[in-house]
């Protein structure tokens, strides 16, 4: 495989790349239905080469009204390495307590512990969710990931922006982006990974690996 | 022993290793000594069966998560306290019933990849839970007397104002202020008054349901919160506060004390448009307390009442 044009993934490299997210993405969405009961349809992903630093901007623009949004990110590590970033709309983790949070705790606790479970409820779903789909990617591509813990970036304060030193500029990185709908409560946002730099010849090799089994 | 085992036993967290039908494997020396249970007592019962509050959506959701994706599970202490129900070291267990606790779950694979076994981490994080809580608690407490402040008295205000709008609901407030409080500081200095303090709201707060918030509104000044209160009701209560701190004796270096408090009531009416709206119109209540001789109870909401509380007295 040659790259043109100076880039470190091909075209076709990233229809491969987005054949096999299809899959996982699929595979997971599947499975979380039936493990756990949590309904939620993932669009087919869209792939981007981006410069790290320049994603910031790119999320500012896909979802309009960085104000409102609320967002959990998650490091995973293995020879597919990144960070994934599920934005939900800042509301959600209230919605999502109904659906997660059995007898934890009540409304009726105060403001703060409201603020708390629902942040501590949208850690929950975004550690699931991100855990479905990058495990089935990695699966897909022949590695075992481990996770660190899932932090939430953005509370629903209207005056937070998106920090820009949250991306390090030297991971020029393939953003994968899918929109994610639970279709029981009626919340969607967009997952996106993106994957460091040094995972980059990794993918490639595995990318030719899993053609391989085709050809 | 190999060495990896060693470091199990050793090391000062929890570690348990569980089957794919989450029964024991293995149980380190951590978790013999907070729960009491040898691994050997352990090894091959089901989790569920030693830990019978484990067995909850939660728990068994994040299991399956595991085994199924390969997923991490991250129980923080903010939002579940502990997984297991230990004791909390010795000099925190007037803080806390059980050891708090953050935990991990994770899989674990076989040569091949499949999962074959989960692991459980557990942390001891009481002390930084203590921390934090009293962090919580400087931040809305008064340092002097231990109740409310300012800032978390005009949090909650607002707060209890629209849930009263919200549900069309009673709410009340009674302001109050302690009468020729200078001249207790003039007379006995400030370690009395200081006392004082302490013991006017200690007295307050123990006219109070627990439902309703008392905070310390500026230097003798005190505000009730009381959600669910008409104003009849807040007379009442107003009145017997007046009535207590009226026979209270505080005792200062052998000498008795006795102060007595003028009291403002408010209550939430339709044409308000903010909990300032209500907390002015009980503070000039207790400015017409004051005017007309203090030691008294006054509310401006209605006149015939407010005559009737006064000359009550």
């Amino acid at each position: 495989m040659t790259i043109d044009d100076g880039k470190i993934i091909t075209d076709e490299e990233i229809d491969i790349l987005q054949e096999i997210m299809n899959i996982a993405f699929g595979t997971a969405a599947a499975e979380l239905a039936e493990v756990i009961n949590i309904f939620v349809e993932l669009s087919v992903p869209y792939i981007r080469l981006i410069p790290a630093d320049e994603l910031p901007e790119y999320i500012r623009q896909e979802i309009h009204d960085v104000s409102m949004i609320s967002m959990v990110e998650q490091n995973f590590w293995g020879k597919f390495k990144g960070s994934a970033f599920l934005i939900f709309p800042a509301d959600a983790g209230r919605v999502f307590i109904s659906l997660f949070e059995e007898g934890v705790a009540s409304e009726d606790e105060g403001a703060d512990s409201m603020d708390i479970l629902a942040k501590e409820t949208l850690i929950e779903v975004g550690n699931i969710l991100i855990g479905a789909c990058v495990g089935k990617v990695s699966e897909l591509l022949g590695d075992n990931v481990t996770y660190s813990p899932p932090s939430v970036v953005l509370g629903n304060h209207p005056n937070d922006e998106i920090p820009q030193g949250l991306f390090d500029p030297a991971n020029s990185a393939i953003v994968l982006r899918t929109v994610f709908c639970f279709q029981e409560r009626d919340v969607s946002g967009f997952l996106f990974l993106v994957t460091s730099h040094e995972s980059v010849q990794w993918i490639r090799e595995s990318l030719a690996t899993f053609m391989a089994q085709y050809e | 022993m190999n060495e990896l085992r060693q470091i199990f036993e050793t090391v000062n967290i929890g570690l348990v290793i569980l089957d794919s039908e989450l029964k024991v494997r293995s149980w380190n020396r951590w978790m013999t000594l907070q729960s009491g249970a040898t691994e050997e007592s352990v090894v091959g019962s089901p989790i569920l069966s030693i830990c019978p509050h484990l067995n909850n959506p939660v728990f068994l959701r994040n299991c399956k998560a595991v085994r199924a994706f390969g997923n991490f599970a991250f129980f923080s202490q903010k939002l579940h306290g502990y997984l297991f129900p230990f004791p909390p070291p010795r000099s925190l267990r007037s803080r806390f019933e059980f050891m708090q606790q953050s935990c991990t779950m994770g899989p674990i694979r076989n040569d091949e990849g499949v999962i074959e076994s989960i692991f459980l981490i557990v942390q001891d994080v009481t002390e930084l839970a203590v921390y934090e809580k009293k962090l919580v608690e400087m931040n809305m407490k008064d340092g002097l007397t231990g109740i409310y402040n300012r800032r978390y008295l005009d949090k909650r205000l607002e707060d209890e104002y629209k849930r009263a709008r919200r549900y069309s609901r009673d709410f009340s407030l009674i302001v109050c202020d302690i009468d020729f409080f200078k001249k207790v500081n003039d007379t006995y200095g400030h370690q009395c008054g200081d006392l004082i303090l302490k013991n006017v709201s200690a007295k307050i707060a123990s006219a109070l349901r627990k439902t309703d918030c008392l905070g310390r509104y500026g230097g003798e000044e005190f505000c009730c919160i009381l959600p669910e209160t008409g104003l009849e009701q807040a007379l009442l209560v107003a009145e017997r506060i007046r009535e207590m701190i009226q026979s209270m004796e505080s005792l200062y270096e052998e000498q008795t004390v006795k102060v007595t408090i003028s009291l403002g009531v408010a209550r939430l009416d339709e044409v308000m448009t903010s909990e300032k709206e209500l907390f002015s119109r009980a503070d000039e209540a207790l400015y017409e307390a004051k005017r007309t001789g203090r030691n008294r109870v006054v509310t401006l909401d209605c006149p015939a009442v407010q005559i009737q509380a006064v000359s009550n007295l």
